[in-house]
């Protein structure tokens, strides 16, 4: 039997080349080329994490060293120098953000026994950046499903004087539904009614628009629309 | 405030076990310590990522850390020493550590590693842990580079055979 047979037709060498990936046995410009698959492949990357599954109860045998404190103290000049910068906007932050939620996740889920993995449930969680072309209105949306809690942090701009923020969820092509006038403040909450819990999925789109105090008087928009996102899994 | 928080905890469980795979792949502190800081940095800026795995939260982390240990030995021009490649060779049965794991699916890979020819499964469990290349497996074994290429390839596929049974 030739490597090729054995390697069935349906799977070709990718398979090989991801289990020769995760080893560790390639050389330099191949381990290149794998990586750069993982990021551009989605069902090569699905392959390489296979094989990472089956092969990582091996890890086991890595013993367990305690790095010296100089290590921190230099992740923490690299990671958290500059996180004080109040209203600084950017995707870099944004992004940040994110990475934050899930490493809070994972630490709580390394917190419980190794032997029983925990369960990830992508869709406790859901984000949106909401931002608009000629608005400097900007809001990060944290929907917590568990909780029934909407967390909105103002990034940037202001309601102008005797006018409110109004938040909608627009699923798919239906008509915008009201999620209700956001309270003033850069960081504040929202109840979620059980009407629009039902429907608020990743990939709901979270508009602002400015109403009249109190919100809008006809249960639709009236005014221009100043940030909108959908809502993504963290 | 609250992520400083959430990362103080999350390096505070893992640094440990990461900087063990760091040291045990490139085998040089000050190297394994710098490592160590890029692979934080990694998972800081990846975490989102963790969600399309299938592997469990520690796993994960440690892959990180391996692949880039990896690829960082792989950027030396020199091979590693192999004097301590050479130390670590006779390590190919499961420690008390990895028996205290295993558990139900845990315990497979040791199943069908056990299945192969004994210097083949060394191959595949010192090319694992060390992050030896095709090269260095080869000169290490003395077989010419193509030989180990196909030794591996072959132990892989009844791996993958096993595994899947």
């Amino acid at each position: 039997m030739t490597l090729a047979e054995e390697n069935g037709p349906e799977r070709g060498g990718d398979d090989l080349f991801a289990a020769e990936y995760v080893l560790g046995v390639l050389a330099a410009d191949e381990r290149q080329i794998a990586s750069r698959r993982i990021e551009a492949d989605a069902a090569f990357a699905r392959l390489v994490d296979r094989w990472e599954v089956h092969l990582s109860p091996m890890a086991a045998a890595f013993p367990e060293t305690e790095p010296p404190i100089r290590v921190k103290e230099a992740i923490d000049r690299r990671l958290f120098a500059q996180e004080s910068r109040p209203g600084l906007w950017s995707s870099l932050a944004f992004w940040r953000g994110l990475a934050a939620a899930a490493v809070a996740a994972l630490a709580i889920a390394i917190a419980l026994p190794y032997v029983n993995p925990p369960v990830v449930e992508p869709q406790a969680r859901l984000v949106a950046s909401l931002a608009a072309d000629g608005s400097d209105v900007k809001y990060l949306v944290v929907y917590d499903a568990a909780r029934r809690d909407v967390g909105l942090s103002l990034v940037s701009g202001e309601r102008a004087a005797g006018k409110d923020f109004e938040l909608w969820m627009i699923e798919g092509k239906n008509a915008p539904v009201s999620m209700g006038v956001i309270p003033a403040g850069q960081i504040t909450h929202m109840a979620v009614t059980p009407a629009v819990e039902q429907k608020l999925a990743q990939g709901a789109v979270l508009a602002v628009s400015v109403e009249p105090v109190g919100g809008s008087p006809t249960g639709q928009p009236t005014g221009p629309v100043v940030a909108a996102g959908d809502l993504k899994g963290i | 405030m609250k992520d400083r928080a959430a990362f103080d905890l999350l390096y505070r469980q893992t640094s440990a076990k990461l900087f063990g795979v760091c040291l045990r792949v490139l085998k040089d502190r000050g190297d394994a310590e710098e490592a160590l800081q890029e692979v934080f940095v990694k998972i800081w800026t990846k975490a989102d990522r963790f969600a399309v795995s299938d592997l469990s939260p520690i796993s994960w982390l440690v892959a990180i850390a391996r692949n880039h240990a990896i690829d960082r030995i792989r950027a030396r021009r020199e091979p590693a020493a192999y004097i301590d490649a050479a130390l670590d060779v006779a390590d190919p049965a499961p420690g008390p550590e990895a028996m205290a794991v295993a558990g139900g699916e845990s315990v497979r890979i040791y199943h069908c590693l056990d299945e192969l020819e004994k210097d083949r499964a060394a191959a595949v469990r010192g090319a694992y842990l060390n992050g030896e290349s095709y090269a260095e497996l080869a000169e290490r074994h003395g077989v010419p580079l193509n030989t180990m290429r196909t030794w591996l390839r072959r132990s892989l596929l009844k791996l993958r055979e096993c595994l899947e049974r």
